[in-house]
């Protein structure tokens, strides 16, 4: 039986999520009689087979989505044109190279962790193939309760992963990071039941025709701010953004691997998605997309980008890094215009690849020494310089290297943000990021140190990862990702271009002045560790003073950040009012 | 934040939460009179086109079965993740009996409570097999019958005690079972495809409406959900039940050397 | 009667949360999250109620008597066996975070901690 390219492509649509949920349960069902190593080659083999699917699929949905119905539940077999009885997988261009990209990652994360996870028969690899199966779902997915459920499977799998190594942190980080995302989650159960209330589907292309044909509606509006929630807190945007710093430092290095790279991307991917397709008729929606969300991205840069500066635990910095970055990624999301969505495309996968290699190299120090506290490795680095070179590379493209993929997208970023705050946000976030990832990388391969500032004072902790794999293979995925990262976007021009364009048509004009604001962001990236590595103990009362005024903001983020679970769910409260009352005040 | 900060901080959020909320409550549908379309035209259509009589079950194993694949990996992701989680330092050895309090009086089982136990947990394990079984006819389903057949297995415990238990239900096993169910659900969705069909396009023949035998992948789906179900409350009561016998010398000794790195 | 339902889920919704901030034992927490939730189950099925209908199993009444939306009953079911998921990996994490630090008390918790 031979098909035509794009009835192939509809029909081999569902398995970029069947395959590895079938295989998962696979390997559940043989884990106590496999022989050792299949599951680490089936994971990988699986996980380069759906990155290459996934991205022919994309190739595919050129010309229009590829639209395959579950069941065979083709409208209009309802004989309604509004009532959609099943449930579709829409692939258009973007969603299958974010697909993509999460296989890649997954493939990469395997590599990295080959044999790491071989105690418990197979179940790393059930929970990892569970993972990326929810992920492309949540990729694909065109209904809005499929959705709540691979973000479900999404979360569920990645609480699991959190707590694998059963320490004492990465217990109490996987329960803050669980009771934060479950009860997101079921804000956004409630939100799909507004949607479905008010609108009677909950296929996205029919809620959003029909949401557009409706006056403006408080349950539409009410819908959107609860899934909203449920998606900023997996995005980690200030102020659901507490959890975050908990479950990515303590978690494997493997998985703060996926984490980083393209977990909490995943939730503002979503969103655009929802926004675009679901929301682009209710105008209070876009208005709060537009003005709201920005300053919360905004404010997200800047934090982020601050508490990094001010931490001492590698992943903990990386994680606050994080942090900063998805608030740049929500300033392009905010713009909802087709140029703001090239750049928030490429910045997840330039950011992506950038996060990972740093997550592979702060696990290539925890085997090696048992620690990723800058402080305490100072110097240490030196025996493994390979890894230093790629920890220098990779702090560079964090902080603004004008090159490779980073570098592209954040220019269009700015071209999509608006007003002077924008342009401040990427920049602090972007310099104070790289800036701290220099800085660590200064201490540990080079033995720069100067004198701690507010770093000191930041939460560490010894921990342990099994270190009995080679150096060479550990950072092979890591140099690979970081090969990747340093292309320029240019290559991919008009897959992005289409790509963008598929989900948002609104062109908005060029606010321009990026070119500038790249240079005084790389500057600051080399300025700010230069002079924090120079510093001396203050001794004289001016230099004592000035140390002072310059700690005392970070130890108020420090108090705020405080690890305790309750906090975290106030917060999560307060970000709901704000965009509440904002929709109603604002 | 201490406590009363924390209040401090809530209370005006939940304030401006509950006007938000009495905005959305009055814009509301009415109660009781839904706007929906699609759970009528669910009720009108599927009875002649699946000739099932369990609407739920129609919506839960076809119409939206990809939904509950979901669902149901969510669950076993669940499942593996505690075994992870609970198992980890423990490993899967077994000790004679369970745990005991140091100087609670310990009595003999009686029995009445051995006899009981015996009768209950069959009857139970039928009768959930019988709700897995009727799934797309009466009420109930994959997840409600497997949850009741499972529950039996608590009564094994009750009755015959720790070690009887643990002869009689092996973790590998429960395992397998729990993995097969969801690798025929799976399958269920991807062999139609190597046919031309729609992922789990219901082309079996459909059978007869009120039947055990109606609605035609549904009853495989179905069944496989409650294997799956059997197989994976089987796991976590295991491994819940597990905290509760004696540590061995041996056991969560990780810790320690945690604390000495 | 019109909006009893809805109030009650908000209700169910904000004394959960309100439990959850003022906790002081993980467990109790965990039993406050299953009251958020309930507050979900409450919502979807009143969304999907309708006045005078039945239970959408057409087994003793023919196909055609009116009936609730069977959609939205399945949306339940998926809402219990994730609330079921949810709380046993919860439990089973306090089981081990009481192992390791002797206490669950979340003031007392917190991943990472700084020296001294």
């Amino acid at each position: 039986m031979t098909m035509a390219g794009p009835e192939l492509a509809h029909q081999l649509t569902p398995l970029a999520v069947l395959l590895p949920l079938g295989v998962a349960f696979l390997l559940l069902a043989l884990s106590h009689w496999l022989p050792p190593r299949t599951a680490d080659v089936t994971a990988l083999v699986i996980a380069l087979g759906l990155m290459v699917l996934c991205g022919w699929l994309g190739a595919e949905s050129w010309h229009g989505p590829i639209v395959h119905w579950f069941g065979g539940w083709t409208p209009p077999v309802s004989g309604k044109p509004d009532v959609m009885l099943g449930i579709a997988f829409s692939v258009d261009p973007a969603s299958a190279a974010v697909a993509a990209f999460c296989a890649l990652l997954f493939a990469g994360s395997f590599v990295f962790a080959w044999g790491y996870f071989d105690k418990v028969h197979a179940h790393f690899h059930v929970l990892m193939l569970l993972f990326l199966a929810a992920m492309i779902g949540f990729c694909l997915t065109r209904d809005v309760f499929n959705l709540f459920v691979w973000f479900e499977l999404m979360g569920i799998a990645a609480f699991a992963l959190t707590a694998y190594p059963l320490g004492k942190s990465s217990l109490e980080g996987a329960f803050n990071f669980t009771i934060a995302n479950a009860l997101g989650s079921f804000l956004m159960l409630a939100g799909v039941g507004l949607l479905y209330a008010r609108t009677g589907t909950l296929d996205f292309v029919t809620m959003g025709r029909i949401i557009a044909s409706l006056p403006p509606d408080p349950v539409i509006a009410g819908g959107f701010c609860l899934v909203a929630t449920a998606l900023l807190t997996k995005a980690a945007i200030v102020p659901f953004n507490m959890w975050l710093s908990d479950a990515h430092a303590v978690a494997p290095s493997p998985v703060s691997v996926i984490f980083s790279g393209v977990m909490v991307s995943l939730g503002l991917f979503g969103l655009l998605k929802l926004v675009a397709i679901v929301f682009a008729g209710d105008p209070r929606v876009m208005m709060l997309v537009h003005i709201g969300l920005f300053w919360l991205g905004v404010a997200t840069a800047v934090v982020g980008g601050l508490m990094a500066w001010a931490q001492r635990h590698l992943k903990r910095l990386l994680a606050f890094s994080t942090i900063s970055h998805l608030g740049v990624m929500l300033i392009a999301v905010a713009s909802v215009s087709a140029i703001g969505t090239e750049g928030f495309l490429v910045y997840l996968v330039g950011h992506g690849l950038v996060k990972g290699a740093l997550f592979m190299i702060a696990g290539v120090l925890l085997a090696r020494f048992n620690s990723v506290d800058e402080i305490e490795l100072y110097g240490e680095g030196r025996s493994i310089w390979p890894a230093g070179i790629a920890m220098g590379v990779a702090g560079l493209l964090l902080g603004g290297l004008p090159w490779g993929l980073l570098h592209d997208a954040t220019d269009s970023v700015h071209a999509g943000s608006h007003g002077l705050a924008g342009v401040v946000a990427i920049v602090a976030g972007t310099a104070l990021t790289g800036a701290a990832v220099l800085r660590a990388t200064a201490r540990i391969f080079l033995r720069w140190s100067g004198v701690p500032g507010v770093e000191r004072v930041a939460p560490t902790e010894r921990e342990r990862e099994k270190g009995d794999r080679p150096l060479w293979l550990m950072l092979l995925p890591c140099a690979v990702m970081l090969a990747i990262a340093l292309l320029p976007a240019d290559l991919a021009e008009s897959f992005v271009h289409r790509a963008a364009t598929g989900l948002v048509a609104r062109a908005i004009p060029h606010a321009g002045g990026g070119t500038q604001a790249a240079a005084i962001t790389f500057a600051l990236t080399i300025l700010i560790p230069a002079a924090s590595l120079l510093r001396h103990r203050p001794t004289r009362r001016l230099a004592r003073v000035a140390a002072h005024v310059e700690t005392a903001p970070f130890y108020g983020l420090h108090v705020l950040h405080s690890g305790r679970v309750t906090d975290y769910v106030v917060w999560m409260m307060v970000g709901l009012a704000v965009l509440a009352g904002w929709l109603k005040f604002g | 934040m201490t406590g009363s900060w924390r209040l401090a901080l809530l209370a005006p959020a939940l304030v401006v939460l509950a006007i938000a909320a009495a905005q959305v409550i009055l814009a509301m549908p009415a109660f009781g009179h839904p706007l929906s379309q699609y759970g009528a035209t669910v009720d009108a259509l599927v009875p002649m086109l699946r000739n099932v009589s369990n609407m739920v079950a129609a919506v839960n194993f076809d119409i939206r079965s990809i939904d509950t694949l979901g669902e149901e990996s969510m669950l076993i992701c669940a499942v593996t993740a505690t075994v992870v989680l609970l198992r980890g330092h423990r490993g899967e050895g077994m000790t004679e009996c369970a745990g005991r309090l140091p100087g609670r009086v310990w009595l003999e089982r009686s029995d009445a409570t051995v006899l009981m136990c015996r009768l209950a947990a069959t009857t139970l394990f039928l009768y959930g097999v019988n709700v897995v079984l009727h799934g797309t006819v009466t009420p109930g389903g994959g997840f409600q019958g497997g949850a009741i057949a499972a529950s039996s297995f608590v009564l094994i415990y009750l009755g015959e005690g720790y070690s009887t238990w643990r002869d009689v239900l092996h973790s590998e096993t429960l395992a397998a079972v729990e993995g097969f169910g969801g690798f025929v659900f799976a399958m269920a969705a991807m062999v139609p495809l190597a046919f031309g069909y729609a992922a789990a396009q219901n082309v079996l023949p459909l059978g007869t409406w009120k039947d055990l035998y109606s609605g035609g992948l549904m009853v495989i789906v179905n069944a496989a959900v409650g294997v799956a179900v059997i197989g994976s409350f089987g796991v976590l009561l295991m491994e819940f039940m597990e905290e509760t016998r004696a540590p061995k010398p041996g056991d969560e000794d990780d810790e320690d050397q945690e604390e000495g790195a | 009667m019109n909006v009893l339902a809805w109030c009650v889920a908000a209700w169910l919704l904000g004394v959960g949360i309100y439990g959850i901030v003022t906790s002081r034992h993980y467990v109790h927490l965990i039993g406050c999250m299953t009251v958020c939730q309930s507050a979900t189950y409450v919502l979807l099925l009143g969304i999907g109620f309708r006045w005078g209908a039945g239970p959408p199993i057409f087994y003793d009444h023919p196909p055609g008597t009116p009936a609730v939306d069977p959609v939205m009953q399945a949306l339940v079911l998926t809402d219990i066996v994730v609330g079921a998921a949810m709380t046993a990996l919860l439990l089973a994490i306090a089981l081990q975070v009481h192992k390791r630090r002797g206490t669950l008390d979340p003031q007392h918790l917190r991943p990472l901690r700084p020296r001294e």
